[in-house]
């Protein structure tokens, strides 16, 4: 039984961000048919939500949601999964330098994942720094499909996950009720809670999907007439 | 953590400009820039019988309003270039010509993080507009961004 | 075309995509109506020695292009624009076409009043201003 999950995401909580929960769930059983998601990951910046309790809006939408951080790096922006109050005591999520060497091992030690997202990206993203910096250790997953990348981006994560070898996810990095979904990462295993999560993402038995419409050629359009 | 300012700032009001008169033609001009045609902005025979009684400004014109010179004396500086990184905006009474409009501004909140460009400090300071009847026109979250 | 109404209105909805050219003399028009005439919004040299690709266009034009698509999508219909929020992701560079586009993304019956997503699309598919408004329906 495959799940499907969205693993970026960002809630009304993320200060660059303008999309309610709720509204996230709507929008996904609306669009159930384009985009067969079975559940969000919310990654808010720099901070974890301990307190969030979510149960009444699964159970309402049908769609799981857990809860998870993207915190930022030397090495550039990382998603953590599978956290838990040692590991917010052990590391400032608030910090936008931490070491990301320690991020992967500790987080791995306390029984997390921290896997590098959009590494295609500049100076925020593992492509970059891996050309003048020793490549980090002990990585299972990169995120190859982003729904924030811009052209070339992705294309360069794609590279690196041959180079090293690495597994692939794949997230739609929302900060709009309406991209919630469009990219996620299809897990061949069930998934129900933080630590399934952990569990699937270190079997490596999982592959980006993509369910972006194709883009319509853009019309060229009359200039505004200004006096 | 990198950001370094006196937290003493936040929430202390440091500018309440002199009003500034709003002209029809200062909206008219307005409009033709960003391609406004519709009567209720730009027709004063066709905005008296609209829903609002006479010309009123696009809602985008209250964020033109601006704080004075003295600005950056008042509200940190991270670095050398500083960029427009967004605003939300709250909007109240309609803006009319004849209008007189007030900004009172704060510093709301200084954050940190990193992006595309690098490191990047955003100061975020808040502006309430006033017409000259006392009247919130707007409440204006301007998000400033420098690469530090 | 009738007038969008709250009972009218789903989630789901869309506005626009319009297609819209942004010109450098649409640009410097709206600098100069607004008192931004500096060097990054209306001259491309002195916007590369800024380090910009060339002239850029105001922020505060992107909120007034998104802000026109929230009015257009009322119409004559007596409904408000009251919040508008924006992020500024990339510079919008002029002399290109712009697509505009939003989606209704939530509906209050206590408030009457719809969310919608809004954003400012450049001809390569990059999201260059997004942005959320909300629009309240009188009685």
């Amino acid at each position: 039984m495959t799940t499907t999950l969205d693993l970026h995401s960002h809630s009304e909580a993320s200060e660059d961000s303008r999309a309610p929960l709720e509204a996230y769930l709507n929008w996904l059983k609306l669009k159930r048919t384009e985009r067969p998601v079975d559940g969000v990951v919310l990654t808010e910046h720099r901070q974890f939500n301990q307190e969030g309790d979510y149960r009444a809006l699964e159970d309402k939408f049908g769609i799981l949601v857990l809860k998870a951080s993207e915190v930022e790096t030397d090495y550039g922006h990382v998603l953590v999964f599978g956290v838990t109050d040692e590991m917010t005591r052990r590391f400032d999520f608030a910090n936008v330098h931490l070491p990301a060497q320690e991020v992967i091992d500790e987080v791995a030690r306390m029984g997390g994942v921290a896997v590098p997202c959009h590494p295609g990206r500049p100076n925020v993203g593992l492509c970059e720094h891996y050309t003048h910096k020793p490549p980090l250790e002990n990585v299972i997953a990169v995120e190859v499909l982003n729904g924030g990348s811009r052209r070339g981006e992705d294309e360069r994560s794609e590279e690196l996950v041959r180079q090293f070898g690495y597994s692939a996810v794949g997230g739609s990095d929302s900060h709009l009720v309406s991209l919630i979904g469009l990219c996620a990462t299809r897990f061949e295993g069930e998934i129900r809670t933080a630590e399934d999560l952990v569990r699937e993402l270190k079997s490596g038995s999982y592959a980006p999907v993509d369910f972006r419409p194709r883009r319509k050629p853009v019309p060229h359009a009359t200039p505004v007439e200004v006096k | 953590m990198a950001v370094d300012y006196d937290p003493a700032i936040i929430g202390r009001v440091f500018e309440t400009t002199d009003p500034v008169p709003v002209s029809a033609e200062a909206i008219a001009t307005f409009c033709t820039a960003i391609g406004e045609t519709n009567p209720i902005h730009v027709d004063a025979a066709a905005a008296q019988k609209g829903p609002w009684g006479g010309i009123t400004a696009p809602p985008s014109f209250a964020v033109t309003f601006r704080n004075g010179q003295h600005f950056f004396q008042h509200v940190p500086r991270f670095g050398k270039q500083g960029f427009d990184a967004g605003k939300d905006v709250e909007f109240g009474a309609l803006i009319r010509p004849g209008d007189a409009i007030t900004l009172t501004s704060h510093v709301k909140e200084i954050y940190e993080k990193t992006g595309r460009t690098g490191s990047m400090v955003f100061v975020v300071v808040r502006s309430t507009l006033t017409n000259q009847h006392g009247e919130m026109v707007a409440h204006v979250d301007h998000k400033f961004m420098s690469r530090t | 075309m009738s007038e969008v109404t709250y009972a009218s209105v789903q989630i789901g909805d869309t506005l626009g995509p319009q297609e819209f050219y942004l010109s450098k003399d649409q640009v410097r028009a709206y600098a100069k109506a607004t008192g931004m005439w500096v060097p990054r919004f209306t001259d491309d040299e002195a916007a590369r020695k800024e380090g910009l690709p060339g002239m850029i266009t105001p922020g505060n034009m992107s909120l007034a292009i998104m802000s026109k698509l929230v009015s257009d999508w009322i119409g004559a219909s007596g409904a408000r624009m009251i919040r508008l929020g924006t992020t500024y992701r990339q510079p919008v560079l002029p002399d290109h076409t712009l697509t505009l586009q939003g989606f209704i993304t939530h509906k209050s019956e206590n408030d009457r009043t719809a969310e919608m997503d809004v954003w400012v699309e450049s001809e390569e598919g990059d999201r260059l201003v997004i942005g959320t408004a909300t629009v309240h329906f009188p009685r």
